[in-house]
């Protein structure tokens, strides 16, 4: 009996930490999922996945402390996992060999480029989203927290779980690589092209 | 572009 009391209060507990700090960062997870998917049934999947194991290890969460970085967390682990499904190959991306290959050979680029991108050639015409879509996913993941979700450097290495300085390197790349794909855009706004 | 979810009722699964 006072073992079911205990129960229902966790429950209660644990409904209202839910309700108050989980649901309301739906918005940024579905936005966070989505343009990683580009799928709104795989987002959706995703999302669902997240609030589920969010409730699950609720007791490994401290209530108060930064809810937001823990349910991305939780998100982007799920969306590897599911990535490697479905690529069924690894998700590490040597990042020198990337940079030194576009730097000798521009035009086999794209063979490093996520799978995904042929997809949206031709259905989208906006080549400043095309190119987003377009970029690796690692560095993809970095713009979105960063510059979508206003997350701090030491926010993202702790969500994505690498060092704070990776975090750094990966945005400078991240955006370098942003700047080459629209070098049209870049060379209207009086960049100069410095990487030939 | 921000994105809004339809899904939150299937979730409040809860």
């Amino acid at each position: 009996m006072v073992l079911m009391a205990e129960n229902t209060d966790i429950k209660k507990q644990h409904d209202r930490i839910f309700e108050e700090e989980f649901l309301p960062q739906i918005d940024a997870l579905y936005t966070f999922a989505y343009h990683l998917t580009y799928n709104e049934d795989d987002a959706n999947d995703l999302v669902q996945e997240t609030y589920l194991k969010a409730y699950r290890f609720i007791d490994s969460y401290h209530e108060g402390t930064n809810a937001k970085a823990w349910l991305f967390r939780i998100l982007k682990n799920a969306f590897i996992n599911q990535y490697r499904k479905k690529s069924k190959q690894p998700t590490k991306v040597d990042y020198e060999e990337i940079i030194n290959y576009h730097d000798e050979e521009d035009s086999q680029y794209s063979s490093y480029l996520d799978l995904r991108e042929e997809m949206f050639q031709g259905m989208m015409g906006d080549e400043v989203t095309t190119a987003i879509n377009a970029l690796p996913v690692d560095f993809r993941v970095v713009i979105l927290l960063c510059d979508i979700e206003g997350f701090t450097y030491e926010e993202i290495a702790k969500i994505i779980d690498i060092p704070i300085g990776t975090v750094r390197s990966r945005l400078h790349r991240a955006r370098n690589m942003l700047k080459e794909r629209l070098k049209t855009y870049a060379q209207s706004l009086g960049y100069k092209d410095k990487r030939k | 572009h921000r994105r809004k979810p339809s899904l939150i009722q299937s979730i409040k699964k809860i």
